[in-house]
C-alpha cells in the first residue's frame, strides 16, 4: 500500500469514529433528555393522581385536647350578707375539651371541614361546612359555620392557640355557629393586604328574656342575619391587622310581641405579632357593641305583667403576650399573657352584670403545637339585674387558679 | 314567605353586582415586587405567628401539607400566593 493511500484510510477510520462517536453521545443526550422528560411528566401525573384519589392523604385527622385543673375561691355578696365558696375541680368548663377535626380535601377546590367537640358541657358540633376554591382569593363556604364577627372565635378561641386557660368573657357569644352560606378571601394591596368576610345565614332569634340565640336548622322567621368583616394588614410584613365587623337582622319570631324585633352588633379587631429582639410581642384585642331594639317582655314573676329595659352590651378584651426568642432553651420555651376583660349586659333585664377580669398566665411549650400552662384570674360581676323581677344576685368577687395541659393533634 | 319590594330587589342585585365588582378590583391590584419577590420561609414566618407558633414542616406529610394550606388559607384568609409559596416552602423542607 502506497504512504498516501494508508493515510487516507487512517482519516477515513478516524472520522468514521467520530462520527460514530458524536452520534452516540448525540443520541445518549438525546435519550437522557427523553427520560428526563418522562420522568418528568410521570412526576406530573401522580400529582395529578393524587389530587383527584380519595384516600388517607385526602382524609386528614387534626383537632386539640385540653385538660385542666381549677381552683376557685368566690365570694358573693347580697344587701351586705357575704358568703364564701370554694371549689376543686379536673374538668371544668373551658378547661377540658376534645375535639377531633376532620379534614376533607377533594382534589384542588373543595375542602369538608367537621368538628365535633366533646367538653363537660356534652357533645356539640363546633362546625360542618364545605369549601369551595373557586378562584384566587375567592372562597365560597356552605353549612354550619362560624359566623366572622371578629377574630377570636374564628382564629383564636382553640385551646392550643389561646394564650390563657380561660376565654374572655362575652365575646365568644356575639359570634354565633349557623348555618348559612359565606364568601371571603385575601387580597393583595400593594405593599398592603386586606381581607374579606360576609356571611347569611339563619337568623338570631330574640328569646323570652332578651338574650340572643341561634343555630336553628330551620327557618323559623323567614328572615336572615348578614354577617361581614373586613381587615386591613397596613404592614409590608403583616403583622398588625385592624377589623371592623358587623351583624344585621331581624331576630324576632313572626307572631309573638318580638316579631318587629331587630339586632344590629358592632365588632372591632386588633391583631399586631412583631419580634423587637430578644422578645416576640403578642398584642390581640376585640371590642364589642349588640343592641336588640325595645320590645315588651313578659315578667317571670308575674305573667300578666310586661317589663322593658335598653337591651344593649358590649365585651371588650386586651391582651398581651410576651416571650424571649435569643435565650436559653428553657427560657425560649416560656410565655408570659397577661389579659383585661369587660363585659356589661342590659341593667334592669333578669341578666344584667357588669363584669371584669384580669389573668395573667405563664406557658411553658412543649413543642409548638403543645403547651403546659399556669394561670390566675381574678373576676368581679356588679349585678345590675332588676331587683323587681327577683333577678339580683349581688356582687361577686372570685380568684381562680388554672394548670392546664393543651395539645393539637 | 315575604315578598320583597322592588326596590328592595334592586337594591339587593345592586349591592351584590357592586360587591363582586368591587371584589374582583380588588383582586386585581398587583402587590409590590417587594412582596412578590417573598420567599415561603419568610411568609411562614411572617404569617403563621399571626395567631400561632410556626410549624414544624416535619409535622406533617407533602399531601398533608396541602390539606392543612387550604385549611388555613379559609382561617386566617392568606392570599393564594401567599398560601402556595408557604405550603411549597413546608413540603420542600421535610
Amino acid at each position: 500500500m502506497k504512504p498516501t493511500l494508508k493515510i487516507k484510510s487512517i482519516i477515513l477510520v478516524l472520522l468514521i469514529i467520530i462520527i460514530t462517536g458524536s452520534r452516540t453521545r448525540l443520541e445518549a443526550q438525546t435519550q437522557n433528555a427523553t427520560d428526563s422528560a418522562l420522568s418528568d411528566r410521570i412526576a406530573a401525573l401522580e400529582l395529578q393522581s393524587n389530587y383527584s384519589r380519595a384516600g388517607d392523604d385526602h382524609l386528614l385527622v387534626i383537632g386539640l385536647a385540653t385538660f385542666g385543673w381549677v381552683s376557685t375561691k368566690t365570694t358573693n355578696t347580697i344587701d351586705g350578707v357575704s358568703s364564701v365558696s370554694r371549689s376543686n375541680s379536673f374538668p371544668d368548663a373551658d378547661h377540658f375539651e376534645f375535639s377531633p377535626m376532620f379534614l376533607w380535601r377533594h382534589g384542588t377546590k373543595f375542602l369538608m371541614e367537621f368538628e365535633p367537640s366533646f367538653s363537660n358541657n356534652g357533645l356539640g358540633i363546633n362546625w360542618a361546612d364545605i369549601s369551595y376554591f373557586a378562584a384566587p382569593n375567592l372562597i365560597i363556604r356552605a353549612g354550619y359555620l362560624v359566623v366572622p364577627f371578629g377574630t377570636y372565635s374564628k382564629r383564636l378561641a382553640a385551646g392550643w392557640i389561646n394564650k390563657l386557660t380561660t376565654d374572655p368573657m362575652g365575646i365568644s357569644e356575639m359570634a354565633p355557629t349557623d348555618y348559612g352560606i359565606e364568601v371571603e378571601g385575601g387580597l393583595p394591596l400593594g405593599s398592603m393586604k386586606m381581607n374579606y368576610n360576609f356571611s347569611l345565614t339563619n337568623s338570631n332569634l330574640l328569646n323570652s328574656d332578651g338574650t340572643l340565640s341561634s343555630g336553628s336548622m330551620g327557618d323559623v322567621n323567614s328572615n336572615k342575619t348578614f354577617t361581614g368583616r373586613l381587615g386591613i394588614l397596613p404592614l409590608s410584613n403583616s403583622s398588625l391587622e385592624l377589623g371592623v365587623s358587623g351583624m344585621f337582622g331581624k331576630v324576632g319570631t313572626p307572631g309573638t310581641a318580638f316579631q318587629n324585633a331587630k339586632g344590629t352588633a358592632y365588632a372591632f379587631d386588633l391583631n399586631y405579632v412583631n419580634t423587637f429582639s430578644p422578645l416576640l410581642i403578642n398584642i390581640k384585642a376585640q371590642y364589642n357593641i349588640k343592641n336588640i331594639s325595645d320590645v315588651n317582655y313578659i315578667s317571670p314573676v308575674d305573667s300578666v305583667t310586661a317589663y322593658t329595659f335598653t337591651n344593649h352590651s358590649t365585651a371588650a378584651f386586651i391582651q398581651c403576650s410576651l416571650r424571649p426568642t435569643t435565650a436559653n432553651n428553657f427560657l425560649h420555651d416560656m410565655e408570659l399573657a397577661g389579659r383585661y376583660t369587660t363585659y356589661n349586659s342590659p341593667s334592669n333585664s333578669t341578666w344584667g352584670s357588669n363584669q371584669s377580669s384580669y389573668t395573667i398566665g405563664l406557658n411553658y411549650w412543649l413543642s409548638w403545637r403543645s403547651a403546659l400552662r399556669l394561670s390566675y384570674e381574678s373576676y368581679t360581676g356588679n349585678s345590675t339585674a332588676s331587683k323587681a323581677l327577683n333577678a339580683y344576685t349581688g356582687k361577686t368577687i372570685s380568684n381562680s387558679w388554672y394548670i392546664q395541659f393543651a395539645i393539637q393533634l | 314567605m315575604k315578598k320583597l319590594q322592588p326596590i328592595q330587589t334592586l337594591s339587593l342585585v345592586l349591592i351584590f353586582i357592586f360587591s363582586i365588582t368591587g371584589i374582583l378590583s380588588l383582586n386585581s391590584c398587583a402587590p409590590t415586587s417587594a412582596i412578590s419577590a417573598k420567599s415561603g420561609v419568610q411568609l411562614w414566618g411572617e404569617n403563621c405567628q399571626r395567631c400561632h407558633n410556626t410549624p414544624s414542616p416535619m409535622t406533617f406529610s407533602p399531601q398533608q401539607w396541602e390539606t392543612i394550606g387550604m385549611h388555613m388559607q379559609t382561617r386566617a384568609l392568606l392570599t393564594q400566593d401567599e398560601k402556595d409559596k408557604i405550603v411549597g416552602f413546608l413540603k420542600s423542607s421535610r
